[in-house]
């Protein structure tokens, strides 16, 4: 439900990003948002393409690559990874002594920019 | 021509979340971002901790609702100092709409800001607004399946209070199934079962609130 405001801060730090380095047009944007985030692709698709309008970005692409929830057990000592948004006990060996590494990534990686 | 860039999108917000947080601390008053679904009580948990600790700690209010004063006019009759914000569809506070209020409460002379976040289980959990703690209601009609389906708001609290206990007979919420499941996404999260309507178990919140805030 708060897309709008993530597309709005994206577009912000990626406006920012391309006019310091002295380019003009934002032609890609790509971003990493982790499954635990509590962010739906779609409506930040959707909310992206219209909060770009007029800017900068106006014909950039948003790229999303979405980051699975993983972790690492301490008590089997190995890495996993879960298709569900959270983690209470570790998948291989049921565990509750895990450290959960991804996920909650919310991050803006690089633009591409042109003159 | 790329540029990385790596950045967390909201790191604007937290950079004036920061800000926010030092202005509480100068003025030396301890801030509580108080969340959950609408409907399970926030407000009633602000009258009740309000009247409990009269004359114990000074406490001041920011109301966040989407419209209207409703919930801020019953913290106002109470006489606590109260702002309200109206986010006009927004579905969460952020941290410049707090930037914006808090000078218009007295700051210096709170022992304690709570800031009713909009009622919504999901985004108000994602950004900070300068608090030193978060913390959740969840009333026990909402169901036991909450805390897995929105395990966000669960593992970002650092307090969950169980309010309508009062009304477990009537429904089929499995107590011991809600206290579990929030317990494994954050062992560290306490947990106070109450009633708003009755007062049942109300003194053990404000107990913890007072060993807070001291």
């Amino acid at each position: 439900m708060h897309e709008v405001s993530i597309a709005q801060g994206l577009i912000e730090i990626a406006i920012d990003n391309c006019k310091k380095q002295g380019y003009k047009n934002i032609d890609s944007i790509k971003v990493k948002i982790g499954k635990a985030s509590g962010i739906v692709s779609d409506s930040l698709l959707f909310a992206f393409e219209a909060l770009k309008t007029g800017t900068i970005a106006e014909k950039a692409n948003l790229n999303i690559e979405q980051i699975p929830v993983s972790g690492f057990c301490d008590i089997c000592n190995k890495n996993f990874t879960v298709d569900e948004a959270y983690v209470i006990a570790c998948p291989i060996c049921g565990g509750s002594s895990f450290k959960v590494e991804t996920g909650r990534e919310l991050n803006i990686d690089e633009i591409e920019v042109s003159r | 021509m790329k540029i990385k860039v790596v950045t967390n999108i909201l790191e604007a917000n937290d950079r004036i979340a920061a800000e926010n947080r030092k202005v509480f601390d100068d003025a030396g008053v301890f801030v509580i971002n108080l969340m959950s679904g609408p409907g399970a009580g926030k407000t009633s948990l602000l009258e009740s901790t309000i009247k409990d600790l009269k004359g114990i700690l000074k406490i001041g209010v920011i109301e966040g609702d989407i419209a209207g004063t409703d919930d801020a006019q019953r913290i106002d009759s109470l006489g606590a100092p109260v702002v309200q914000i109206n986010t006009g569809g927004g579905c969460h506070l952020d941290a410049n709409m707090i930037t914006e209020v808090m000078n218009d409460l007295p700051l210096k002379d709170l022992d304690l800001l709570i800031i009713e976040n909009v009622g919504n289980l999901v985004c108000p959990a994602e950004f900070n607004v300068g608090e030193h703690m978060k913390a959740m209601l969840l009333s026990i009609a909402e169901g036991h399946d909450k805390p897995l389906k929105y395990p966000l708001m669960f593992q970002k609290s650092s307090a969950l209070i169980l309010n309508k206990i009062d009304l477990l007979p009537y429904t089929n919420a499995d107590l011991e199934k809600i206290k579990k499941d929030s317990l494994s996404l954050n062992p560290k999260l306490m947990i106070f079962e109450v009633s708003c309507r009755t007062g049942e178990g109300t003194g053990e919140w404000t107990k913890w609130l007072q060993s807070l805030v001291k």
